[in-house]
């Protein structure tokens, strides 16, 4: 079967392809299209992946869309009613909104891809974010929990999953927690707040969270009770997602937590101010892991179960995700490598093929790697017709290459196979550098990722050796393996690995199995022979505000623009210093005026 | 002539540019919303740079979408600047939509767009944003820095609408004049598109506003009322949802 999962509409679109129970590809539309968290019906995604795999739409037995567009629409429009008369700016945008597009989505995909109607299907929400959790995981029970802003109704469910002896597996959500009381959004209020963007910057809220000590606890947990059962239910006076798009957080939230923070003022964090909005995050934080800990344990001592399954976009708190793992009982705690809605197109085809289709399970190759590969030949020749050097070396002679250059303090562009699914750089788009010394962190923020100071970066070392330099308890290799969990740095190493050790000591480390980047792994090794410490910083091979590259020409771009050293595709490598300087510009543009001119002539 | 006519409308609403920038929050609000702007169209024209097959248009490109981000950092450093020196009065500044104005290409779809079409747009555009900011750099006296900022991508705007037209002569010397005609021509279809949509959109906002007010009160009421009965915490899943794969409920 040919199933096409599709998530659009809301942030950061995708679309996956599952033949006969495996995944064939996944790729955000933003990727292809260059617009970063680009919420378009993906039309480029769709499109390779039915390139990749060499079907037409019309070999597609299903299509599925990753939630129930007119639930939400039910949600939206109640929301507006319940808040009459202070809705009476949002109701026209959210009608318009809505009516537009959103709700007509079965019509929309028939359209653009010409597949019958009776070939479109769709799941809820929070059930492709399980499935997509479940059904990637190598493991045959798992209790699940999703958690984000919000679905359609839903912003925190749980339930299980189960692959059965007779070859069958099934995901079962039984309960969740509705809208507007979220995790996610109480997380996104405080986002915005803190002047950063909604949907977008909440990682900067957890790196920030480092800096501040959780002072404002009790005030946050005004804005949160939890109830008789368990669950958890938000203040609405402290709030106004709920009720108009214009702000998230009330006057009265203001009252307690002071003057929000100007998103164009800088966070000085040797001033109060800076300080305050350090604490205020690491406030929200201690909250929400305390909240995610209580839940998770309850689930615990409810299924009785080892592992747990997490997905849905509250997953990429890889501070939350460590603690859960400490403190919940589970075992084992899987996230998928894209958890947040982009990862819904793939967890859509998964569930329509094992539950809706009750076909048996496949086993699911457990990587990120399931985007278009990398083309080094286009790195060759637009070198080339640049008058720039590139050279063309063997696999060990370009590990020791880079391995030298990395150590001798240089930044390397990566580019290897196919591109990671989800917002991490697993290997195979990403910016590799020395992890030794905080001024390569300070020179990567400035002159290379442009953003800002207080943001950590992530290391990336071999299983193998994960254990020596990093505090991971038991279970904490897997939480590792995609980068989504946060672990201390043992305070004897904290030094050598200053540009990879967070104010508070500790890393979002990955901890790469030689199975799922080859290549990156023996970088590794070969860095480590020549350092003695096989630790590389990895960071997302992008500038701020920009998709990570897929292309090796967007690679190339990059390159050019920023104060990366190397870029490495496939077997060439192009390095700044040893570049020949192309030829000015202005003298070209005179060449090609003369030609324009006796042309013209 | 179109060019010579946005220029007469750019001089006729001068003392209308004047108004604008002589005010604080809004010279703040207009910096703001061209450092957007012109991120916006680096990142096109570096788009355009990593699809076009012509090595030099590459270079081209390249150079003068590092010019736009580099003026976007311009903008937002400038404004930053500004909103420190008076944040007290800067609250509830960026609650309303930012003014129009500079030039970016955000209707532009730079995928599948030919180099000649985009060399011919990106020369209309540039000579029209070269127009405007000349008049802003002369209305912004009062403002040393913001003055500066303004020279500095006056200049880079000639070497972009320079180059822009050699490489269109370049690539399609037989047509290169008519590309540029239909480029002034798309701006200004462009232009009506735009006013017809945001009239279409504010009608369809005053239509739906006056519903609400008429025709929501009693289900407003209806809803609050069922949302006092909603218990708070976990609510059952129903098994049906999970095994509907057709509904859009």
């Amino acid at each position: 079967m040919n199933i096409l999962g599709i998530s659009a509409h809301y942030h950061d679109s995708a679309a996956a392809l599952v033949v006969d129970g495996v995944p064939v590809c996944a790729v955000q539309e933003e990727r292809l299209s260059r617009h970063k968290n680009d919420a378009s019906f993906p039309e480029s995604a769709i499109e390779w992946c039915l390139d990749h795999a060499g079907l037409t739409p019309a070999q597609l037995d299903a299509v599925v869309f990753y939630e129930r567009s007119m639930l939400k629409f039910e949600r939206i429009l109640t929301c507006a009613l319940r808040s009459f008369p202070r809705s009476w700016r949002s109701f026209p945008h959210a009608i318009k909104n809505s009516l537009g597009e959103k709700v007509w989505v079965r019509g929309i995909i028939a359209s653009h891809l010409g597949v019958p109607r009776s070939k479109i299907f769709f799941t809820s929400h929070h059930a492709a974010h399980a499935a997509a959790a479940f059904f990637t995981a190598p493991t045959r029970r798992a209790a699940i929990l999703t958690a984000d802003g919000v679905g359609e109704w839903a912003t925190l469910t749980v339930g299980h999953g189960e692959r059965r002896d007779d070859g069958r597996a099934g995901v079962t959500l039984v309960r969740e927690i509705r809208y507007p009381h979220s995790l996610g959004m109480l997380y996104s209020t405080f986002t915005a707040y803190l002047g950063f963007a909604v949907n977008e910057d909440e990682y900067k809220v957890m790196g920030l969270a480092a800096y501040g000590r959780p002072t404002l606890a009790a005030q946050v947990r005004k804005l949160i009770r939890r109830t008789p059962d368990g669950a958890f239910a938000l203040a609405p006076e402290y709030f106004e997602y709920h009720t108009t798009a214009a702000r998230s957080y009330s006057s009265k939230f203001v009252d307690l937590f002071g003057p929000p923070r100007s998103s164009y003022d800088p966070i000085d964090l040797d001033t109060a101010e800076g300080r305050r909005f350090a604490d205020c995050a690491a406030s929200v934080q201690h909250v929400l892991e305390e909240t995610l800990v209580d839940i998770t344990r309850a689930l615990h001592r409810e299924t009785g179960l080892r592992d747990l399954c997490l997905g849905g976009g509250v997953a990429l708190n890889g501070v939350a995700n460590a603690r859960i793992l400490a403190e919940s009982g589970f075992e084992r705690v899987f996230v998928p490598p894209a958890p947040g809605d982009a990862g819904c197109a793939l967890g859509a085809a998964l569930y329509a093929d094992r539950v809706y289709f009750g076909n048996p399970d496949r086993e699911v190759p457990d990587h990120p790697f399931w985007g278009p590969h990398v083309d080094a030949r286009e790195l060759a020749q637009a070198a080339r017709e640049d008058n720039l050097s590139v050279q063309d070396l063997d696999e060990p002679a370009l590990l020791d290459h880079v391995a030298g250059e990395l150590a001798a303090g240089r930044i390397v562009g990566w580019m290897d196979g196919a591109c990671e699914f989800g917002p991490r750089a697993l290997g195979h788009r990403s910016i590799l550098a020395a992890p030794h010394s905080s001024e390569m962190r300070d020179r990567l923020n400035r002159d290379i990722k442009f953003r800002e100071e207080f943001r950590p970066f992530a290391p990336v070392t071999t299983v193998e050796a994960a254990g020596r330099y990093f505090d991971l308890p038991p279970g904490g290799l897997r939480l590792a393996r995609f980068m989504s969990g946060v672990f201390t740095v043992r305070p004897e190493w904290r030094s050598a690995l200053a540009a990879v050790t967070h104010v508070d000591g500790s890393a979002r480390l990955q901890a790469l199995e030689r199975e799922m980047a080859p290549r990156l792994y023996a970088l590794l090794e070969a860095y480590g022979r020549r350092t003695g410490i096989p630790v590389l910083l990895n960071t997302s091979f992008n500038i701020a505000g920009e998709p990570i590259v897929n292309r090796a020409l967007e690679g190339y771009s990059t390159f050019r623009r920023c104060g990366i050293d190397l870029l490495v595709a496939g077997p060439f490598v192009m390095t700044r210093r040893a570049s020949a300087r192309p030829a000015p510009l202005e003298e070209e543009i005179a060449c090609s005026q003369s030609a324009a001119a006796s042309g013209a002539v | 002539m179109a060019a010579s006519l946005g220029a007469f409308v750019d001089r006729l609403l001068r003392p209308l540019h004047h108004w604008v920038w002589s005010d604080f929050d809004r010279r703040v609000r207009k910096l703001i919303a061209f450092g957007e702007v012109e991120g916006d169209g680096g990142r096109d024209i570096l788009r355009a740079a990593e699809l076009t097959p012509d090595p030099l248009l590459r270079r081209l490109y390249l150079a003068h979408a590092i010019d736009e981000l580099h003026h976007a950092d311009l903008f937002r450093k400038r404004s930053s600047a500004l909103l420190r020196t008076r944040s007290a009065r800067s609250s509830g500044l960026f609650d309303a939509t930012p003014l129009p104005g500079g030039h970016g290409l955000d209707d532009l779809d730079i995928d599948g767009e030919p180099d000649h079409r985009l060399l011919a747009f990106l020369h209309v555009a540039e000579k029209a944003a070269a127009g405007r900011f000349a008049i802003y750099r002369e209305v912004v006296d009062d403002d040393p820095a913001t003055r500066a900022i303004f020279e500095e991508i006056l200049r880079d705007e000639v070497f972009h609408m320079n180059y822009t037209y050699t490489q269109l002569a370049r690539i399609s010397p037989a047509t290169y004049r008519r590309h540029v005609w239909r480029a002034r021509a798309s701006r200004l279809w462009k232009r009506y598109l735009r006013f017809a949509a945001v009239i279409a959109a504010v009608f369809g906002t005053v239509m739906l506003t006056l519903q609400y007010f008429v025709l929501v009160p009693p289900f407003a009421w209806l809803a609050r009322r069922a949302e006092k009965r909603e218990p708070a915490g976990w609510v059952p899943i129903p098994r049906e949802r999970a095994e509907s794969s057709t509904s859009l409920y």
